[in-house]
């Protein structure tokens, strides 16, 4: 190997780029605070889920091509087809992501099964433990890089915590301070680091492409003769056959890996950050589908040509993983190995970055922060801003990871427990894997089936991956694995209950996946799920449907009883603030449990913020355990905003249903005034029937009885029968008239008639009456009055009414008129009277059947009450009106009253001109 | 925060092919399927296997990139 680069080159060209990162992180973050964002462009979005290839991938893979072949593609197979299934089931945990504003995987899974915080420090802690020592792996990979690249230079020159592993810690602490741990955001974007990763990925590609074409045409003149000199050497011509990778245990292998990087994929925690927390828009997928997996082919596409050419180059002299560096460097290319390098250290920068920040995160939020709440609320309860506690945690949590991953890389150093730790890895984040997707499609799924699913896993990973790496480091006895612990062969943890002849890691992922997913699921099954958790769960599995059933879930016979005092209090306070709160419960004890009284205090008092349908969602979601977060009220307030449409339809059919009730309600008076009248009408008509029938009844028996009546008394007694038998003749004929007319039965001859004579036929007709009153009429009728149109019976009819009408009601010795004058196009007759008159507020009345103005109780009514109606309906359907007034002065001074019934009719202009008739 | 505007979940047609490409590419990357590249001989000087793998993958993604553009 050649003597290599300068150190102190290396170190410099190292912080210029680590330095450009920053800057680049800087400016991203100022163009995001000015609102134009680059972490928008899917292009952006999807470079940045390559930070799934760390170290592992730029430096490992080929050192896996140089023991399996094309065995080390599974692990970038198994996140080819994850993103095939972006959108169906990324799409969905982005909308929920989004929705409930989840902040790590802990956080996913801990909201999912009912906010439990167990879940939540479970999946923090077990992602802790498995992805740290990977952290270790990626430091190691940068110093050992390092060391190829300068020839060793710098290994004798440093002191225990100044090598480049610790260096590179302490700068990639900084960045992740600086661009992951800045500031609380509610949203948890973080678009400098984002904008870096996506760069560092470019690097790293551009890096091993650039290596690869090197490799393949600079030194070996094209890939033919590459893979031409490879075949004539029978150890190297296997790397390329399917034997050793497809064959025999190697298929498990191949199908294990693939099943592990593919829930990787989704589950490590620092690419379900970059995929689900820092995605800004899930359109960002469409082009992610199939840009990342062509990135994984790209930065794939020279491992063997490489891992061959570096066996046939450097024999068994160089450790494969280094080929990458060591094969620039040997062609004498320095600045491709130092480019080289800068990709290594792009892959190791990119996923400490963001490992750390996404483990800090979970730490914070999902451990730290509920073991404080427990045991120590009063220091969050003492500050207003708890932001500055949680910042200095995440920083302690970050440094804290990074130091924990130098400890275990300067302990494992070249230990088989770090250098296998990238698939040991895959399958600790693997284990919440069935939590998580089945939490997505299966309602049923309980918290106690999650944590007891993930827990059994996590041992059984511990187990069967992570002890058994630690007795092959030496730490433990060999005899652990050969022989099982304290020799009890059924245990052992290559070959659990004796099941023999698998790889470990096949092994280990079926019994975890064994004793997870049969855990997960058997649990759930025999579980029943309290009202937050089934809340929480509709609203997973439901986060695309228009409405979901997240409100219904949470019955209130459910959640009245678990709803606290201080819940209500906190749901008040956050909407009619903490004063009215206060004010509200005061003197209650905040862990009391709330009842129906406080319950309905609380809905009335939100109802009048919010609105009743709002009120009880605020309500319902109140009593999910733990806090309740704005985000996911807002969130089931959106959906109940269906809820209140709904409502709102319903009101408007209420209001039409109201106002169809109204007109019913008013049909039914009218029907009942009628019949009222009715029962009136058939009073009125019987006694009216029953006074001149009492008398000629009197009478006639008189004339029966008692043949010697004088002939004179006799013959007044006969006329009294004949009159009264008139009177009874005029009142059926009127009620006949009446009904008639009411049934449109009536028989109309409409006509062009000569109102002047007419009216002296009526005025002839009840002449006698006048006379018989001693009332004076007078007749004031022009000589050339024009004919009118009507029917001519009837027209009589209705001045004969409305003189009889006088008649009895002018006292004796009164003066009655007749008019009839022109008035526009219609004739108007009135017959004025000097009686008592009518008031104004009968003068509607008086045309209504059976109805006479004064008082029908105390006395007799002096008609049957049909006259003037008949006379309205007989005018009104010629074509005329009828009305009541004041009789003008003169007509008689004495009683300076009376009454003045008038009514129109058209002029039959049409039929017979103006002036033809006279 | 906006209501999640509802028509935002992909096309039905184009959910349902991506699904049918995941159950092609999972059919394809298993071992026995490759398998069949383990052939000798060369294709323009790459061994056969090596192609195989490489070709499938890239068809894969390209039907990845065609299923999401056309509707």
């Amino acid at each position: 190997m050649g003597v290599g680069l300068d150190w102190g080159t290396v170190l410099v060209a190292a912080l210029a780029y680590l330095s450009a990162l920053f800057a680049i992180a800087h400016w991203a973050d100022r163009r995001a605070a000015a609102g134009r964002s680059v972490i928008a462009s899917p292009t952006i979005f999807a470079l940045s889920l390559a930070v799934y290839c760390t170290t592992w991938t730029f430096y490992g893979s080929v050192g896996r091509a140089a023991t399996l072949g094309i065995g080390f593609l599974p692990v970038y197979l198994g996140p080819t087809l994850l993103m095939l299934l972006a959108p169906l089931l990324l799409r969905k945990i982005l909308r929920i992501a989004k929705t409930q504003r989840i902040t790590s995987i802990a956080d996913f899974l801990s909201r999912r099964y009912g906010h439990s915080p167990l879940l939540g420090g479970l999946v923090a802690l077990t992602a802790t433990v498995g992805v740290t020592p990977y952290i270790a792996l990626q430091l190691k990979a940068v110093a050992v890089s390092f060391d190829a690249l300068t020839g060793g230079g710098l290994e004798t020159t440093h002191a225990l915590f100044l090598d480049q592993g610790f260096l590179i810690a302490a700068v990639m602490a900084l960045f992740a301070i600086v661009f992951g741990a800045r500031q609380i955001d509610a949203a948890e974007h973080h678009p400098g680091m984002v904008a870096a990763i996506a760069l560092e990925s470019l690097v790293k590609l551009v890096a091993f492409l650039a290596v690869g074409i090197f490799v393949v045409w600079g030194l070996h003149g094209g890939l033919d003769s590459l893979f031409a000199a490879a075949a004539a050497r029978p150890d190297l011509a296997r790397l390329f056959g399917g034997d050793i990778a497809l064959e025999g245990a190697a298929s498990g292998v191949w199908v294990t890996t693939t099943i592990l990087s593919a829930a990787a994929m989704l589950c490590l925690p620092r690419q379900f950050q970059v995929m689900v927390i820092e995605s800004v828009d899930e359109r960002q997928l469409d082009r992610a589908v199939w840009l990342f997996p062509l990135y994984l082919l790209l930065i794939n596409l020279f491992v063997l040509p490489v891992a061959l050419s570096g066996l046939m180059t450097f024999g068994g002299r160089v450790d494969p993983d280094l080929f990458v560096v060591a094969l620039p460097l040997h062609g004498g290319a320095e600045w491709l190995a130092l480019l080289a390098f800068l990709g290594g250290l792009s892959a190791a920068a990119g996923m400490i970055v963001v490992e750390t920040v996404a483990l800090s995160t979970m730490l914070c939020n999902d451990l730290v922060v509920p073991v404080l709440l427990r045991f120590r609320p009063a220091a969050l309860a003492r500050s207003a801003d708890p932001a500055p506690l949680l910042l200095m945690v995440r920083r302690v949590a970050i440094v804290a990871i990074l130091l924990f991953g130098y400890g275990y890389y300067r302990l494992a150093g070249s230990a088989y427990a770090l250098v296998s730790i990238g698939l040991i890895s895959f399958a600790a984040v693997a284990q919440f894997a069935p939590a998580l997707i089945g939490g997505l499609y299966w309602r049923g799924a309980t918290r106690r089936g999650a944590v007891a699913g993930v827990a059994a896993g996590a041992l059984v990973w511990a187990y069967t991956l992570l002890l058994p790496s630690f007795a092959r480091s030496g730490w433990l006895p060999a005899s652990f694995i050969a022989d099982g612990p304290w020799s009890i062969a059924a245990l052992r943890p290559y070959a659990l209950f004796g099941l023999e002849g698998w790889d470990p890691l096949a092994h280990a992922l079926f019994w975890s996946a064994l004793a997870n997913i049969g855990t997960y699921v058997g649990l759930s099954l025999f579980d029943r799920p309290d009202a937050a958790e089934r809340a929480q769960a509709a609203a997973f599995v439901d986060v695309f449907e228009p409405a979901t059933t997240a409100v219904s879930q949470a019955s209130p016979a459910d959640w009245r009883n678990a709803a606290s005092v201080g819940d209500l209090t906190r749901v008040v306070a956050r909407f009619l603030g903490p004063q009215r709160a206060e004010q509200a419960f005061a003197g209650a004890d905040p862990d009391e449990a709330a009842g129906p009284e406080r319950l309905r205090l609380a809905e009335r008092l939100l109802a009048g913020a919010i609105g009743g349908a709002s009120a009880r969602v605020a309500l319902a979601s109140s009593v999910s355990a733990g806090a309740v977060e704005a985000a996911e009220l807002l969130r089931m307030l959106d959906e109940t905003s269906d809820v209140i449409a709904h409502s709102r339809q319903l009101e408007l059919k209420t209001a039409e249903l109201e106002r169809a009730t109204d007109a019913l309600r008013a049909a039914n008076e009218r029907l009942t005034e009628l019949d009222r009248l009715k029962d009136d009408f058939l009073s009125t008509v019987t006694h009216e029937l029953r006074t001149p029938l009492t008398s000629i009844r009197a009478l006639s028996e008189i004339l029966h009885d008692d043949p010697e009546l004088e002939p004179e008394q006799r013959q007044e007694f006969l006329a009294v029968v004949i009159k009264e038998s008139e009177r009874l003749t005029r009142l059926i004929n009127q009620v006949l008239d009446m009904a008639k007319i009411e049934a449109g039965a009536l028989d109309w001859r409409i006509e062009a008639i000569d109102p002047a004579l007419l009216l002296t036929q009526a005025v002839a007709a009840t002449e006698a009456l006048f006379l018989e009153r001693g009332i004076v009429l007078s007749v004031d009728i022009p000589g050339n009055l024009p004919p009118v149109r009507g029917d001519e019976d009837r027209v009589i009819q209705v001045v004969v009414n409305l003189l009889s009408n006088a008649a009895k009601f002018t006292p004796t010795g009164g003066r009655t008129r007749l008019e009839a004058k022109l008035d526009g196009d219609t004739l108007r007759i009135t017959v004025i009277d000097s009686g008592p008159g009518v008031a104004r507020k009968d003068r509607n009345i008086v045309f209504e059947r059976f109805r006479q103005a004064g008082d029908t109780l105390t006395g007799k009514p002096a008609g049957t009450g049909l006259g003037l109606a008949i006379a309205k309906r007989i005018v009104e359907h010629l074509g005329g009106r009828i009305g009541v007034e004041d009789a003008p002065a003169g007509l008689d001074a004495e009683s300076g009253k009376g009454a003045a019934f008038w009514f129109t009719l058209p002029l039959a202009e049409a039929e017979a001109p103006q002036g033809a008739a006279g | 925060m906006s209501a999640p505007a509802r028509d935002e979940q992909p096309a039905p047609r184009r959910r349902e092919r991506m699904a049918g490409l995941f159950l092609l590419a999972s059919v394809l990357f298993s071992p026995p399927l490759l398998g069949l590249f383990g052939v000798e001989g060369t294709v323009l000087g790459v061994p056969a296997l090596y192609a195989g793998v490489f070709g499938v993958w890239a068809v894969v993604i390209l039907l990845a990139a065609l299923a999401g553009r056309s509707r």
